[in-house]
């Protein structure tokens, strides 16, 4: 099932972040497919408030790789843009997924094993402040 | 007493050896400081690969180590403590530091003390400058940080700002990718920002709240009030995001997007407009990391201000800061370069401050990735 909501602002996208949080549980994987500054890690904002951990506590993992928040659940922030797909298989991601926490992975295209059973979250810059979100979970 | 240090948070092994003077103004001194650097690795890849990183610093860490001991003239027998990073960071990276410190002390019955890695960033200007004029508004701006610290007593570090989106080095690394100008980009940009005209492009400043005028009370513990703390707070996401509709504008849309998405960087821009850009973009993110900091020095009543990480480096942030620091009669510090970049000698200055303050920690300590400080 695919859901689309339009927002209109940051704060929009990340409470977009937030409902969806409501519906997830330990072990579920959401990826992320959008460009620089589509609101990937407003999103994530959002999922970790929603999740009960401190939204002040989300940043960018570009650098970090892979960031930690601590809510109802670990909510494990990833973000692959400065990796190359190779890189990616040897990072243990799968480890991670396979664990109790929820992974939210930004630039997940560039994870080739990632797997089938997740929340794909797309999103897409219509103009300067508006997005285009895609939320599907992978079933009919 | 001799302590080495050691630091693998991220893409260097690093090691160093920080020596005791007695001497409480200048408290230590930097016998040797070796950094492993992988800028010539991670360039080819346009980033710090982690895999790649946790592998390398397998490889090295014995070999840097050695030379650190080599280069301050002295064997293993000479030193009387060991000081590792525990994070925060990559923790397969930590976890090769942590483990080589821990087997280290407990094969050599020496102290091992865990450090965090911004206290080091701190401490690298007192290793550098002497012990700073207390309190201290202390910035560390690096490509995965960027943080205000309160230093109101030594050894005591209170955040009072952070980024709450992209670091300002990861602004800097992802704009230069947008402008095609390589790995790392902070050098990059500061060199064509010298070219360009700063007031060309009239990128939009990331104001978190509405200007006040009135100048807010400092609490009792020299903690700002939750409304003025988040205030201090950094934003850079969002000049990232102008740039790239900027450079999309003018390139007429798809290079851009696909220099974002993928290592390819095709964006062909005049070099005078790329230049242009820099400069303007680099004007917005002095003014945001230097308007909070000075802000900040001036609510909380600090006599100096430290300036620390590797985007300390940049040319108009020391220029700039030095300035206000002039006019505003304070103080700045400033690392020199070789500190300012991740290094094991500003691991061994908090990791001696920690020892002198709270004694050794048991050696059950893990790497933590997600570390506060």
């Amino acid at each position: 099932m695919t859901e689309e909501i339009r927002t209109s602002s940051e704060d929009e996208t990340a409470a977009a972040g937030e409902r969806l949080a409501a519906s997830l549980n330990p072990g579920d994987v959401v990826l992320l497919y959008g460009d620089l500054g589509a609101g990937k890690t407003a999103f994530v904002r959002g999922l970790a408030r929603g999740l009960g951990a401190p939204p002040e506590d989300v940043s960018s993992p570009t650098f970090t790789i892979v960031q930690e928040y601590h809510g109802r659940a670990t909510l494990y922030h990833v973000d692959l843009y400065r990796l190359e797909p190779a890189e990616v298989d040897d990072l243990g991601l799968d480890e991670l997924v396979c664990g109790d926490g929820i992974v939210a992975i930004e630039w997940a295209e560039r994870w080739r094993g990632r797997p089938d059973d997740v929340i794909e979250v797309a999103l897409e810059s219509i103009d300067d402040e508006q997005r285009l979100i895609r939320i599907s979970d992978g079933k009919a | 007493m001799n302590l080495l240090a050691i630091e693998t948070s991220c893409d260097e092994t690093a090691a160093a050896v920080i020596a005791e003077t007695g001497d409480s103004a200048r408290p230590w001194a930097l016998r040797s400081n070796i950094v492993a650097s992988q800028v010539a690795i991670h360039r080819e890849w346009g980033g710090v690969v982690p895999e790649l990183a946790s592998r390398q610093h397998v490889r090295d860490i014995c070999g840097v180590v050695e030379a650190a001991l080599s280069a301050a003239d002295m064997t293993l027998d000479d030193a009387g403590a060991l000081a590792v990073t525990q994070g925060p960071g990559l923790v397969g990276s930590l976890l090769v530091g942590v483990a080589f410190a821990k087997a280290l002390a407990w094969s050599r019955g020496l102290p091992v003390v865990p450090v965090h890695h911004l206290a080091g960033h701190i401490e690298s200007l007192t290793l550098a400058h002497g012990e700073l004029p207390l309190p201290a508004a202390v910035l560390v701006v690096s490509g995965g940080h960027t943080s205000l610290y309160l230093v109101p007593a030594p050894g005591e570090y209170r955040l009072i700002g952070r980024t709450r989106d992209d670091a300002a080095g990861e602004a800097y690394d992802k704009v230069a990718k947008l402008l095609g100008l390589g790995y790392p980009g902070g050098p990059a940009i500061d060199r064509m920002a010298r070219e360009g005209n700063d007031r060309a492009v009239d990128f939009p400043v990331a104001r978190l709240t509405h200007a006040d005028r009135n100048r807010p009370r400092a609490t009792a513990d020299g903690l700002l009030p939750p409304d003025v703390a988040r205030r201090l707070d950094f934003s850079f996401s969002g000049l990232k995001t102008a740039v790239l509709r900027l450079v999309r504008e003018r390139t007429g849309g798809v290079a851009a997007g696909k220099a974002a998405a993928s290592d390819a960087s095709g964006v062909t821009l005049p070099p005078g407009d790329v230049a242009d850009i820099c400069a303007s973009f680099q004007r917005v993110v002095v003014d945001a990391l230097l308007d909070r900091t000075f802000e900040a020095a001036g609510w909380l009543g600090a006599r100096s201000i430290g300036i620390a990480g590797g985007v300390s480096a940049n040319s108009r942030l020391r220029a700039e800061a030095d300035a206000r620091g002039r006019r505003h009669l304070i103080p700045v510090f400033v690392p020199p370069l070789a500190l300012s970049t991740d290094n094991a000698a500003m691991i061994g200055a908090a990791g001696l401050r920690r020892l002198r303050s709270r004694g050794p920690g048991p050696l059950d300590f893990n790497a933590e990735a997600g570390l506060t400080l």
